[in-house]
């Protein structure tokens, strides 16, 4: 009954739709509606809603889960799509009192229906949109995991470990575990940890990098600690971290030329 | 079980390949001693490759030989800790700051001769 009323008049439910979203809408949403597609969008959504009150279980899933993922991917924000479905109900029972299709005695019918549905489809649309933001977030996770420690080797036996950002313990216990593994695999003489790029060097990250050096020495190579700003130097001896057991250097060009003496080698100009 | 404890010209080479108990460290503390009292060797190389763990027992127990291996006057060199066994000892605290260390037998080796002067 109500998926009949809903069916014949389509456009004219669309079209009243479409003009109550930009009228209570705030400057992100009325981007999203001048958007040239939105149009389409639009009616993919109600044809959506209209598969679903059909009852069409299994094809809903399938496009709602597609159409969610565009719209997220369109970065369409969450709060516009349930409001606009909110609008929906609003505008298909409005409809349906102008037309007198909803009188007296099947009011509170149609209400329930009309409401049930709006509900599950809700609650469905949330779901497929936080699904996609915990993927989302589980992959940055994953790459911020593998740029948080890279180890490159610059020559036989020299590898360079460049550190950008805070150092937490867990971001220190991955360093650890990278530098080790790495100077094993490549079979490293000696070690350089970069830290131009970390902001702030505090007891705990100073603790970090000596465990690391420590760690360092005992599989059988030596680390060298390169990049200390005058900053960082000012506040590692004000805070009294004794870093006497690491080989420091100020740059990282200074710290490969002493890595390259310690494994008798280094740098000459061409001749001629 | 005893921890075979090989010659090689003027070096003695010990490598170790299951878990240690506390018995068996201290039976190769005396043996290597003893082996290097006889043998008048001048360096030791100790390869840990095949420990996936070590205690503080162990650490102590190796310390100790590395220490007692110098006032008998042979040089001591580890090598071969696995990146697991590392982060564990400087988690226990136990740096080895003092002792030499290389990666594998043959860097240790090299050290060694090197820093006996030959």
């Amino acid at each position: 009954m109500t998926l009949n009323y809903i069916q014949n008049n389509k456009d004219n439910i669309f079209k009243e739709w479409l003009d109550r979203l930009k009228e209570d809408s705030d400057e992100t949403i009325t981007n999203v509606i001048l958007d040239q597609n939105f149009e389409t969008y639009g009616r993919e959504l109600v044809e959506l809603a209209i598969l679903k009150i059909s009852g069409k279980q299994d094809e809903y899933e399938r496009q709602s889960e597609n159409f969610s993922d565009r719209m997220v991917n369109l970065g369409w924000p969450l709060r516009f799509v349930v409001n606009a479905l909110d609008i929906f109900g609003d505008v298909v029972f409005d409809e349906m009192v102008k037309d007198k299709y909803i009188r007296q005695e099947n009011e509170l019918k149609v209400m329930h229906d009309l409401n049930h549905w709006l509900k599950a489809m809700n609650s469905e649309i949330i779901n497929d949109y936080t699904d996609s933001w915990e993927r989302t977030i589980a992959n940055q996770k994953i790459a911020l995991q593998e740029l948080s420690a890279p180890l490159i080797p610059v020559f036989e036996g020299i590898t360079v470990m460049p550190l950008i950002g805070m150092i937490d313990t867990e971001r220190a216990k991955q360093i650890m575990e990278n530098l080790l593994q790495g100077v094993v695999k490549h079979r490293s003489e000696v070690v350089l940890i970069d830290i131009t790029g970390v902001p702030v060097v505090d007891t705990m990250v100073a603790h970090h990098i000596i465990q690391a050096a420590d760690a360092v020495h005992l599989v059988g190579a030596k680390c060298m600690l390169v990049g200390i700003r005058s900053e960082i130097a000012q506040t590692i001896v004000s805070l009294g971290i004794d870093l006497n057991r690491i080989i420091t250097k100020n740059t990282m060009k200074s710290g490969v030329e002493a890595a390259l003496e310690m494994t008798k080698r280094k740098i000459v100009p061409l001749e001629g | 079980m005893r921890i075979p404890i090989l010659k090689l010209h003027d070096c003695l080479l010990v490598s170790i390949q299951w878990e240690l108990d506390d018995h068996t460290a201290l039976q190769f503390q005396e043996d290597l001693l003893k082996k290097i009292h006889n043998t008048s060797a001048n360096g030791v190389v100790i390869d840990l490759t095949s420990i996936d763990f070590i205690d503080s027992f162990i650490a102590k127990v190796l310390g100790d030989v590395i220490e007692m291996s110098h006032l008998m006057g042979a040089k001591v060199v580890i090598t071969g800790i696995q990146p697991a066994v590392a982060i564990t000892l400087t988690e226990l605290g136990i740096g080895l700051n003092n002792v030499l260390t290389a990666l594998d037998l043959e860097k240790g080796l090299e050290k060694l001769h090197q820093e006996l002067g030959e």
